[in-house]
């Protein structure tokens, strides 16, 4: 196989704040020991719910942040120890798109002036040149006529045409991979199948990798190639074929969350007042996830599982039980 | 299905609001009924003018934005757009309507305890112990353990899925027949999400109270609801038995959202 693009190896990001009385420092591991390999092309997926680590992974991947611990490597090399013309070069080829486009934009700025800045920058295109190459851009983001959107400004788009915006600004520098945080969910259902359609478009031609962080699991299986699911900071498990067989019993509780678009079949209707209780907070050692675990055994408490190789098809799951959570079928 | 009376019956309802120099239709002619301890959806993307009919219809519009508001709005036989604000009031504290929104966070006072907040909505006849009680009761009832402890805790020392119970909570303390839930759930995780909906749907089955559920998410709407109302730029394009719509839509817009929806929940069509 060939090199990973980005390399990710005992990655810890730990944010110390002030605790509420003042008195002290909290810490919270947002990303707590992370391996993890990014192949040339592919579509990865990380999924997980709110302070699952997702987002601050996303920003060690840019670069935002310096990792407490661990190391990050692009195309081998450790991003600590790029010089000025390599960390350029690295911007070039990791872009980022966020959740919210409308703030991802500069409001006061029209497309042209926004995005002719970094044609400028990285000289993409001669000075009379720049807007026909901005119009070509704007066009393979299937933004149609081109030109008609150059000279508005943000707050003139809908929330699609600018997330639009935003991803042929990324794709501007041809990068080898897209970072895109949570990019779907502030866009209508419509628009989201329209994105993701663009996505695939441009992987096809391109062949740009992408890293798509997201809590939207159905979205998710349609585009990804694998899947990473964070829980508490760690990667419980990832893969190809989770949907259909998730062998770590948060993919499997994340999937049971889903609700059916089949109102014969709908389960709230058809369930029992008992519900799940909410998370428990995670006694010290052990497994991270056995509080809310239905396969908790004994050896849960004393050792944390790590993630190892499960079944034949490339999994890689952190349950001491994953042969017993992935032979059963999915309930929904 | 459900043939008990109607409980709201909104006629043509129009709704135009000011918007700078602009006037624009953000419900225009809409009808929409909600039976007795019936729960109805509606469904669409943002723009469609379910949230504004939600408002126009508990009376939440600020009186400022409204370039028209027009119509018939009944509630329990009593018209509700010239109520005066005293008996409207009333409505709201006792046995009407209540409603509760997306964000909790940006409905609860942060420096109050949720008792407190949860007392404000109670009816002021009973004294301060009674009041106590009730106050507890409700938190049980809307699943939160160690109501006493939670009676106790401000709104930033709850979870998001704790919050959106003491805003339910809040909402039932007038005993409500009527529950607006305007995207209850979309702030929430999905498995916080679907405890939510499940005490919800209780709550709705318990105290036969009827429940109008305003979501972009139509597994919200299969989940939960008995009939749907499918709106579009301010206009109803579809109303329809759950069922019904779900195998055989009548609106090409319907069908599209279904279609899409149903690409990515894969497994909830097939498997």
């Amino acid at each position: 196989m060939t090199e990973p693009i980005l390399r990710l190896h005992g990655v810890e990001q730990i944010y110390t704040s002030r605790n509420a009385a003042g008195s002290g420092w909290s810490t919270v591991r947002a990303v707590d020991g992370v391996d993890l390999d990014v192949r040339e092309g592919e579509t990865l997926a990380v999924v997980g719910e709110s302070g699952s680590g997702k987002s601050t992974l996303a920003k060690l991947l840019l670069m935002l942040n310096r990792p407490t611990a661990g190391e990050v490597r692009f195309r081998g090399r450790p991003l600590a120890a790029l010089g000025p013309a390599d960390r350029q070069a690295y911007r070039r080829q990791v872009q980022a798109v966020f959740q919210d486009p409308a703030s991802s934009l500069n409001p006061r700025m029209t497309v042209a002036r926004m995005l002719g800045f970094i044609v400028r920058r990285h000289d993409l295109a001669p000075p009379a040149e720049v807007r026909a190459f901005l119009a070509r851009q704007l066009a393979a983001v299937g933004l149609d006529p081109p030109e008609s959107y150059l000279d508005r400004y943000p707050h003139q788009l809908s929330g699609g045409q600018q997330q639009r915006i935003a991803i042929a600004r990324a794709m501007m520098l041809r990068p080898a991979i897209i970072i895109a945080d949570e990019p779907l969910s502030s866009l209508d259902v419509s628009v989201q199948a329209q994105v993701l359609d663009l996505m695939r478009d441009l992987h096809q031609a391109t062949n740009v990798g992408f890293v798509i962080i997201s809590h939207d699991l159905g979205a998710m299986e349609a585009i990804a190639d694998r899947t990473a699911v964070m829980y508490r900071g760690r990667i419980v498990e990832i893969g190809g074929a989770i949907y259909a067989r998730p062998c770590h019993p948060y993919t499997r509780l994340l999937l049971e969350a889903r609700l059916s678009l089949d109102p014969r079949r709908g389960r709230i209707r058809a369930m029992s007042a008992a519900a799940r209780p909410e998370a428990v907070a995670a006694a010290a050692g052990g497994c991270r996830f056995r509080g809310r675990c239905a396969y908790a055994v004994d050896i849960c408490a004393r050792a944390e599982p790590a993630l190892r190789t499960v079944g034949t098809d490339g999994t890689l799951a952190a349950c001491h039980r994953a042969e017993e959570v992935g032979a059963e079928p999915i309930a929904i | 299905m459900n043939a008990s009376p109607v409980l709201l019956d909104v006629r043509d309802l129009k709704v135009h609001l000011r918007v700078g120099p602009v006037l624009v239709k953000a419900i225009d002619g809409v009808d929409f009924q909600v039976r007795h301890g019936e729960c109805v959806g509606i469904v669409g993307e943002s723009g469609s003018g379910k949230s504004t009919m939600a408002r126009a219809v508990t009376r939440l519009m600020p009186n400022v934005a409204i370039g028209e508001l027009s119509g018939r709005l009944t509630f329990d036989g009593r018209d509700i757009l010239g109520m005066p604000d005293a008996e409207l009031r009333r409505l709201r504290r006792g046995r009407g309507f209540s409603m509760i929104f997306q964000d909790p966070l940006g409905y609860l006072n942060p420096t109050q305890r949720i008792g407190r907040q949860i007392g404000e909505a109670l009816a002021r006849d009973a004294g301060a112990g009674a009041d106590q009680a009730r106050i507890r009761t409700l938190l049980d009832e809307v699943g939160l353990p160690d109501p006493a402890n939670i009676a106790r805790r401000y709104p930033h020392e709850l979870s998001g899925g704790q919050r959106q119970r003491v805003m339910i909570a809040i909402a039932l303390a007038s005993d409500p027949q009527l529950l607006f839930a305007d995207e209850p759930t979309t702030a929430l995780d999905a498995t916080v999400q679907l405890q939510v909906l499940q005490t919800l749907y209780r709550l709705h089955r318990e105290r036969n109270m009827a429940m109008a559920i305003i979501t972009h998410d139509l597994g919200v709407v299969a989940e939960l609801c008995d009939r749907v109302y499918v709106m579009r730029a301010g206009k109803v394009v579809e109303s329809a038995e759950t069922v019904t719509l779900f195998e055989n839509p009548a609106h090409d817009y319907s069908r599209r959202l279904i279609e899409l929806s149903t690409r990515r929940h894969t497994r909830g069509a097939g498997a």
